[in-house]
């Protein structure tokens, strides 16, 4: 699943004929300025400024700004552009025009297991939150489309009459024909609004989760996905991604301030149950982590010296299961090799070291992980005998 | 019994090396078995009308590949099982061949990272016909003692050790890869092993979910319980939950739910497999699963750790209520050929080498000369030269001995097109013949006439010097033994029209403070020589060869110093012509005595 930002995700509604303001997304005030002398629209409407940037809360926070005149959009923009928030630099802003309207409502689809569904209130903004019940749906099988009369009746049925249903089933219709042809998993769009101007239906806000497996056939997604926790990617797990872009096989790494157990584990499935055994032993997570697939040692290598870089760390958990065609000794020379590498830069000095594996040459390998004791390293090596989440057991109790 | 896959399972498998390596996990299996591989065909356009070769015990099979699954089906009907490898942009449209064929029964697909909506796709038109469409991202689906669909069950020694060669009573359904093998294994250690395990993928919409899985294993009378690994995300977990609720079950139900963590972890971090994430509305927590499938009456552990006694205490009930035997196990397994280098690895054979190499080695990071770590040479400021002399003589040069050799291939690094060796690269070259093969034709006019007398020239002169003969006895020695003196004599070069490079060798070697008895005696033999014929001088093979030999070097590496240094003229040639894109060059007829008889007629055939 992959997140994209308000920018691009107005732009996929408006190539599928959705109505949504006018927008610029700026990353400096001169660019706003400059962009101001060549569009009229900026001089001439009431102006929305808010942070173009994957966080949330950005009201609470003060990065959103509206019914604005164009210098006090400037305003705005110097105000935003490089702000701190956590770990994000505000590096973007979308100023929009505002869109005078009286009523709120509510439109999205979703992804489910037979093929999606259609969502429609008659409310929108905060109250179709505490009004759930109000929204209607329309379910489809993939490869199905929704037929004019089915759009009409999930317009009336959530509440609208007369020329509004019909408007509002054919942005439905709209909305469907945007999520399933760009592989969306999910669009959402509150508040939709009646422009006062023509009585037009208008996005004024979009939520766009697409598949991001579908990229190869997409070749106008030019927009970078954005993290989906409400924080920008750092720059360790940006090197990890681009990593992961490059091999066969993946290597995974998201970095989680405070904690001091940090994970190295093979496989989606299993780095998960060590993740649920860190927290159920009480212990911090200092990271997620995963590698799978046979990926290249010099891939684990790279996740090896991220994982050895976190700061604080006490236990460091390379675990997993027995593996099906992930050759151990071979992922594990990689492992080793990022030791050696955090070691001489002075890294892991009181770090401890616990090792649970099994699969091809897992003799080998955890012979290997077993010799870097005599280098000097805290390290505690298991084989498939022990189950698997019990060295996390084992490293807590130490603490 | 088992479910899915089974002893009449035949396999096709779509896709290209990872298909091949699969089919030779097949083939272990099938061989710990004692069954004929069930892959019967490949189906990989790029390579249709080929073979893949797999490894069956020692022997290999070929095993054909063509370039649609109906093609395949048609030569073997008996297939009714598809395995896709294929990359995620093309896996729908196999996918979907492979359903639509009729006598497919099963597909199984191995690709991740396949869009939702193609997978959705896949799964309704499975459903709609009637057949099994298991993935993306599956492992694959194995039933002990009697099929293996892909890698799912690891190596060889891992298929033994979980006792898949027979049938135990435990299904298992997992989401992950890797846990599927955990399960496996902990189901040959705390009970008596498997009847079938499966890979579901770990996808948010997997094209068979549990529930499917476990109607099959309800029917499966061998199946007595069923083991389920499940993630937080989406709502497989629920439905099998509500299954297992809805009615009194054979099968005892026995699952754990990953994804805890993320309750104590910021909102919105998603972890571990496609499928893996909350629902907007908070929905598909592994609390609401795990608590989800305990209602049902389902054996929860409470940890992953747990699920080993979980299943013992499963078995041991099995046991006690005689729904399930205590297994005598075979007294002999199939062992699986090792390769010669895994047996070498283990002290078991001994090999005779084919061929033996006393100077150099590359099996490590980098090549090593004599020994000598070829990166360690060069920041130690050594230069060709050394190299040659580890390679050739297996010593370290001295730096005066490395700048004789250095100024010998200057001096011989080419001698102008209308030599042999140039003059037949360049015609090779205007032949429009490859660089590799041009200057060979130049080398092989490296002989007794030219360019290759210098090991002889050394030779004679060592012979004389060691033998302390003077000047007219080795004449007479060569005269009466040998013939012309090797290294004596030019074509075109003689007492008046001296050869420069000679003058610079010799000027160069007797400037040093070195004993260089074989040129001195070379010397001495071209006074004598040059008197009797003035083109009897010492040329410059056998300047060369005196000099080389007197720094040491054996006599049988000296013409190696004239090939080396004029491969260097050779490969200019080929390159010079290819720059000019010449054009073939044929002898003119002015150039040819034409000596043979005049035209006449050709008698009638006796």
């Amino acid at each position: 699943m992959a997140k994209v930002l308000e920018g691009p995700g107005m732009g996929l509604m408006k190539k599928w004929g959705i109505n949504v303001p006018d927008y610029v997304v700026v990353t400096s005030v001169d660019e706003l300025t400059k962009l101001g002398q060549a569009n009229e629209w900026l001089k001439t409407s009431k102006l929305v400024v808010k942070a173009h940037e994957a966080l949330g809360s950005r009201f609470k926070l003060g990065l959103v700004k509206v019914n604005l005149d164009f210098n006090g959009a400037e305003a705005a923009t110097k105000d935003m552009i490089g702000r701190q928030v956590g770990s994000i630099t505000v590096t973007q802003v979308i100023v929009s025009e505002m869109i005078p309207h009286q009523e709120e409502y509510y439109c999205a689809v979703q992804s489910t297991r037979e093929g999606s569904e259609i969502l429609v209130a008659h409310c929108g903004g905060i109250e179709v939150e505490s009004n759930w019940d109000r929204v209607k749906r329309l379910t489809l099988d993939v490869g199905r489309s929704p037929s004019a009369e089915g759009l009409k009746k999930l317009a009336k049925d959530a509440g609208f009459t007369g020329p509004m249903a019909e408007k509002m089933a054919e942005f439905a219709g709209k909305m469907f024909a945007c999520f399933d042809n760009e592989d969306a998993q999910y669009l959402e769009v509150n508040p939709v609004v009646t422009r006062e101007r023509d009585g037009e239906l208008v996005a004024l806000d979009a939520v766009t989760l697409l598949d991001g497996d579908a990229k190869f056939r997409h070749p106008d997604w030019n927009f970078a996905f954005a993290a989906e926790f409400g924080r920008a990617y750092s720059k360790h797990e940006m090197d990890v991604m681009a990593v992961d872009a490059k091999i066969k096989g993946s290597v995974k790494f998201i970095e989680i301030p405070g904690g001091d157990t940090a994970m190295l584990p093979a496989g989606g499935g299993a780095s998960v149950y060590y993740s649920d055994a860190v927290v159920a032993r009480g212990g911090k997570l200092a990271n997620y982590a995963e590698y799978s697939g046979d990926p290249p040692d010099w891939a684990v290598e790279v996740l090896t010296e991220k994982v050895c870089s976190l700061p604080g760390i006490k236990n460091i958990v390379v675990g997993g299961a027995i593996a099906n065609f992930t050759d151990v000794e071979k992922t594990f020379g990689g492992i080793i090799n990022g030791f050696r590498k955090a070691k001489s830069e002075g890294k892991l000095n009181g770090v401890k070291i616990w090792v649970r594996r099994g699969g091809p040459r897992e003799k080998e390998g955890l012979d290997a992980m077993r010799a870097l004791k005599d280098e000097g390293f805290d390290i505690h090596v298991f084989d498939r005998n022990t189950p698997l989440t019990d060295i996390v057991d084992k490293a807590l109790q130490q603490n | 019994m088992s479910i899915l896959a089974n002893k009449d399972t035949r396999v096709v498998i779509q896709g290209g090396q990872a298909g091949v390596n699969a089919a030779r996990r097949m083939a272990e299996f099938c061989y710990l078995i004692k069954k004929p591989l069930n892959v019967e065909a490949f189906v990989y356009p790029p390579d249709a009308g080929k073979t893949n070769e797999i490894p069956y015990g020692s022997g290999l099979l070929a095993i054909p590949i063509y370039k649609t699954i109906a093609e395949a089906t048609t030569h073997h009907p008996q297939i009714n099982t598809s395995l896709v490898y294929i990359g995620a942009d093309r896996a729908m449209k196999g996918g979907m061949e492979a359903l639509d064929n009729t006598h497919i029964n099963v597909v199984s697909m191995i690709t991740e990272g396949v869009p939702e909506k193609d997978a959705k796709l896949l799964g309704v038109h499975a459903r709609k016909l009637g057949k099994v469409f298991n993935g993306p991202s599956s492992i694959g689906v194995i039933s002990a003692g009697a099929c293996r669909l892909g890698v799912i069950g690891g190596a060889f020694d891992n298929l033994v050790i979980s006792k898949l060669y027979r049938e135990g009573s435990f299904g298992v359904i997992t989401k992950s890869g890797g846990l599927s093998n955990e399960i496996i294994w902990i189901c040959s250690q705390f009970a008596d092993g498997i009847t079938t395990a499966i890979g579901i993928g770990g996808d948010a919409y997997p094209g068979t979910d549990y529930v499917s899985y476990l109607d099959m294993f309800e029917n499966d009378p061998q199946t007595k319980a069923v083991v389920i690994v499940g993630e937080m995300g989406g709502d497989l977990e629920e439905r099998a939950a509500e299954w297992y609720g809805a009615k009194k079950r054979r099968v005892k139900l026995i699952a754990v739910v990953s994804g805890f963590c993320q309750e104590s972890l910021p909102k919105g971090m998603k972890f571990g497999h496609a499928g893996a994430k909350e629902g907007m509305k908070g929905e598909g927590s592994a609390r609401s699963k795990s608590d989800a499938l305990k209602k049902a009456g389902a054996l929860v552990p409470p940890t992953f750790g747990a699920l080993g006694p979980a299943i013992k205490e499963a078995y041991q009930e099995l046991l006690k209520t005689g729904q399930v035997k205590e297994v005598v196990e075979p007294a002999v397994l199939p062992r699986l050929p090792k390769s010669v280098e895994e047996a070498m690895k283990s002290d078991e054979v001994m090999v005779a080498p084919l061929i033996r190499t006393t100077i150099s080695d590359d099996r490590g990071d980098e090549p090593c000369y004599d020994g000598y770590p070829a990166s360690e040479l060069i920041n130690k400021g050594y230069e060709i030269p050394h190299v040659i002399g580890l390679l050739w003589d297996k010593r370290l040069i001295s730096k005066q001995e490395a700048e004789i050799i250095k100024r010998i291939m200057m001096l011989s690094a080419d001698h102008g097109p209308c030599v042999s060796g140039a003059y037949a690269t360049i015609l090779a070259a205007c032949a429009g013949i490859g660089l590799s093969q041009s200057v060979a034709a130049g080398m092989i006019m490296i002989g007794p006439r030219f360019g290759g007398a210098v090991t002889d020239a050394g030779r004679f002169f060592k012979y004389a010097v060691e033998n302390k003969m003077s000047v007219d006895e080795f004449l007479a020695y060569m005269k009466k033994n040998h013939g012309p003196v090797p290294g004596i004599g030019h074509r075109v070069k003689s007492l008046r029209n001296p050869d420069k490079r000679v003058k610079e060798l010799v000027g160069y070697v007797k400037s040093l403070n070195i004993k260089t008895p074989c040129l001195d005696f070379a010397l001495e033999v071209e006074k004598i020589t040059s008197v009797k014929k003035d083109n009897l001088i010492l040329n410059v093979d056998g300047t060369m060869a005196a000099v080389l030999v007197d720094i040491g070097f054996p006599v049988d590496s000296l013409n190696g110093f004239f090939i080396l240094s004029r491969t260097i003229g050779l490969i200019g040639h080929w390159v010079d012509q290819k720059r000019q894109d010449s054009r073939l060059i044929r002898l003119f007829d002015f150039l040819v005595n034409y000596a043979a008889p005049k035209r006449r007629e050709v008698p009638p055939l006796k």
